[in-house]
């Protein structure tokens, strides 16, 4: 069965938060006065009809790409035994598969005309549109051991990140071979993408651990600044400008592997909230904790959202901003110029153990090398006043290869 | 219609007048050969209307026929077939772009072919071999594949007789209200009905309506707690399993269940003498084997009172690998990649199983309990899901040989 071509999806315009009929019925966040949240930006709208081309022959898409609205995230472990030639077709086929889901078709027959024969699409995302999905492949550490004689052929600065204060990581949400990220304005189309990219590697990999994200928690270019579970704008100091791009998240090193040149290094982490606890906490420790106010998202120093944070105003002899908050701890002014690309989601996995919601921060960062963010964290896990809400559960890296150029796949050169 | 089918379409119509450009009898110049065999190239490319798969000459003479298949740059598409009617005579699979080409060769009589490449615009490419037609191509596949179904009828029979008389010892074991004997003989009866269970299911006894789960020797035989039928109660293997296991006590009812059961597999027997199973049947029974593993082995399910789940995981495998085995000689034939896939997984699987054999356990596998599952649950699933992913694929080669 041929894919339909694409027309006018009836889903086409969705407005974002803010736009359309939201505006007016809302309220703002002082005290119950009736206040317009401002209005979305173009970009803030949802053209369901968007697709990004996989073959750039640069970047891979899912970094800069403005941050959609869901993520679908899987970590994968290579089976043992696998040999670099079934890897390489592997590439060759996820990235095939990639391109194809990525403009919204179906990867093979849904339907196909023989009874006997079994779907090679399961057909879930078909007539939906390509929903801005972005398809992201990562390679672990531990994929350039020994065991697939990838042995010596992998990027200079993948390595597992260390352990890092206040750690609580769980071994089962960390590490992996290989990462794959799938991010979309519509969570079927990102779901199929990944059910489907995992089917097309049974046997050859299996499933490590995967997140499920919602709302996006960081903003790119054009966006407005998201807000994650406990309220509070995430990503105001985001990279936005492709300048900032190329000082910070692309590596450049000639001394990298061809395939990395261009690519990043993603750094995810999982990060747990205490909702209950954070919930029942004062809004002027909430302000105090993030260095930011809660509404407008302002630094405590200033009063629109873009000021630029103050770290030496004082008032009434202490510092307007607590140099343990959040934002004096991560601002790069504090930390010699480092800026990390975020990229991260809400996520929920319903209810803990103990019957408390199960929910937080999928943190994914890229960046050109992976000390900054471990620098970063470093400090942030020792003093950040958000600790006290906040675990950090899981970890891992993988390197993100750059993207190939039509008739050509993922990291092709890793298997010349 | 797009621009590519009204170009081939076109190409068509010219050769019906007879112009010596569009090749055939009088004209095969145009494709090449090498060592004998005449060379046609499959190209996968990304066009403009989606992607094609375009052949460099669309007639050749019958003979030797070399295909030389490269994705140059058509992302949705990863495999082509050449096709004789509802036949599948030669296929090349996991091709992308970036990847080598690929090549498959055949000897060919005249007739009319067709190159399908799921998922192209046009998905069916019509080619034409001129001179005499062949006799059946691979008649020999189908010969095989044939007898071996012939052979698998006589294995499912001998299971079942088997299980007469495993059954039989059952109730013996459980009439002499030895319970450990009983336990014993419960794990022993399991395998041969775990084998050959995708083959019975859904046997409905004569005069019975196929809705009324009484008149369902399976269900009779095997239902479980999670599918119990209020209107016809517990009976079968799992009724004496919960007594054995669970309320650890032999009763009159579990004499009567234990009974019921002889009854049943008896019937089950009886009707198991005039089965005859297709290529297709057995393909698609030895992926139904698995997926048993999958929705009631690795979820402990199955034998939730006696914990030898790993016992039925053990025989549903042995089952799908007899059936599978049946089918080699002629799928090989088929597709030589596939049974190279296939052969590898199922060794992956039996491999993994012989870690938990245990001969001091009952039934010869470490049973399996939560803590089992909790930890090896997961690594269990993932290699059976990629054994029964390829098995998936069998049927359809099996009923197009």
């Amino acid at each position: 069965m041929s894919a339909e071509p694409r027309g006018f999806s009836r889903r086409r315009l969705i407005a974002g938060a803010g736009g359309g009929a939201v505006v007016g019925a809302a309220v703002g966040f002082a005290g119950g006065r009736a206040a317009s949240p401002a209005q979305a930006s173009a970009s803030d709208a949802l053209d369901l009809s968007t697709a990004y081309d996989f073959y750039t022959g640069d970047h891979q898409v899912g970094i800069a790409t403005p941050p959609q609205r869901h993520l679908v995230f899987m970590s994968l472990d290579v089976v043992e035994g696998t040999t670099a030639e079934q890897l390489k077709v592997l590439f060759a086929r996820w990235s095939a598969a990639m391109a194809t889901m990525m403009k919204g078709d179906p990867v093979g027959s849904v339907e196909p005309s023989r009874a006997n024969g079994v779907p090679q699409d399961t057909g879930e995302a078909y007539d939906l549109s390509p929903a801005s999905l972005t398809l992201t492949l990562g390679l672990g550490p531990t994929l350039f051991d020994d065991r697939f004689g990838l042995a010596g052929k992998g990027p200079r600065l993948l390595e597992e990140i260390p352990r890092l204060p206040g750690d609580e990581l769980q071994a089962e949400l960390c590490g992996g071979d290989l990462a794959l990220q799938a991010c979309a304005d519509d969570p079927q189309v990102a779901y199929h993408a990944i059910r489907g990219l995992t089917r097309i590697g049974r046997g050859l990999v299996t499933t490590r651990w995967t997140v499920l994200g919602f709302g996006r928690a960081s903003a790119g270019k054009g966006q407005k600044t998201p807000r994650n579970l406990m309220g509070l704008k995430d990503g105001t100091r985001n990279i936005k400008t492709d300048e900032e791009l190329d000082e910070f998240v692309w590596v450049t090193d000639p001394d990298e592997p061809a395939w990395m040149r261009g690519g990043s290094y993603l750094v995810t982490r999982k990060i747990n909230m205490d909702i209950e606890v954070w919930d029942g906490t004062t809004v002027e420790t909430q302000h105090a904790t993030i260095g930011r106010d809660k509404g407008e998202g302002a630094p405590l120093s200033g009063e629109k959202e873009f000021d630029t944070p103050d770290f030496k105003a004082v008032r009434h002899g202490e510092p307007v901003i607590d140099p343990t908050s959040h934002v004096a701890l991560a601002a790069s002014e504090n930390n010699g110029g480092a800026k990390i690309l975020r990229r991260g989601y809400n996520f929920t996995d319903g209810l803990n153990s103990l019957g408390q919601l199960d929910a937080g921060l999928f943190f994914i960062a890229f960046q050109k090398d992976p000390e900054t963010f471990v620098d970063l964290q470093r400090k942030l896990g020792r003093v950040d006043l958000l600790n006290e809400y906040i675990a950090h559960v899981g970890s891992a890296i993988f390197a993100v290869p750059r993207a190939p150029r039509s008739g050509h796949f993922l990291a092709q050169e890793l298997f010349g | 219609m797009s621009r590519k089918a009204i170009s081939l379409a076109a190409l068509a119509a010219l050769c019906v007048t007879g112009l010596a450009a569009c090749g055939g009898e009088n004209d095969d110049s145009k494709a090449t050969k090498k060592g004998g065999a005449t060379q046609v190239a499959v190209s996968m490319v990304s066009g403009s209307d989606g992607d094609a798969c375009e052949l460099d000459t669309d007639s050749v003479a019958a003979g030797p026929v070399t295909f030389t298949v490269k994705n140059e740059s058509a992302a949705g598409l990863t495999e082509v077939e050449l096709m004789d009617g509802q036949k599948i005579l030669g296929e090349k699979e996991n091709l992308a772009p970036g990847l080598a080409e690929a090549t498959f060769t055949l000897t060919l009589g005249g007739g009319d072919y067709e190159i399908y490449c799921p998922g192209a615009t046009q998905e069916r490419v019509p080619f034409k071999v001129t001179g005499e037609a062949a006799a059946e191509p691979t008649g020999d596949a189908a010969e095989l594949l044939a007898s071996g179904s012939k052979d698998y009828t006589t294995y499912v029979r001998t299971q079942i007789d088997s299980m007469v008389v495993g059954v039989e010892n059952l109730q013996k074991a459980v009439d002499s209200g030895d319970l450990a004997k009983a336990q014993q003989a419960y794990a022993d009866a399991r395998p041969f009905y775990e084998k050959i269970e995708s083959d019975v299911e859904g046997f409905v006894m004569d005069g019975f309506d196929p809705t009324d789960n009484k008149g369902n020797l399976d269900y009779l035989i095997d239902m479980r707690a999670s599918n119990l039928d209020e209107a016809v109660g517990w009976s079968g293997f799992h009724a004496v399993e919960r007594d054995l296991f669970q309320a650890k006590k032999i009763t009159a009812q579990t004499k009567k269940y234990a009974a019921d059961l002889v009854t049943n597999v008896t019937k089950l027997a009886e009707v198991g003498k005039s089965l005859e199973f297709k290529p297709e049947d057995l393909a698609n029974g030895a992926a139904a084997l698995l997926e048993e593993v999958q929705s009631g082995k690795i979820t402990g399910e199955e034998e939730a009172y006696s914990h030898i789940d790993l016992v039925d995981f053990a025989n549903n495998v042995e089952g799908a690998q007899q059936a599978y085995a049946a089918l080699r000689p002629g799928l090989e034939k088929v597709d030589a990649e596939l049974v190279k896939t296939i052969d590898a997984r199922f060794t992956a699987v039996t491999d993994d199983l012989e870690g938990y054999k245990d001969t001091k356990s009952l039934g010869g596998y470490r049973p399996y309990t939560a803590e089992l599952k909790a930890s090896d649950g997961k690594k269990l699933s993932a290699t059976v899901q990629s054994l029964q992913d390829v098995l998936g694929r069998l049927a359809e080669k099996a009923a197009t040989a």
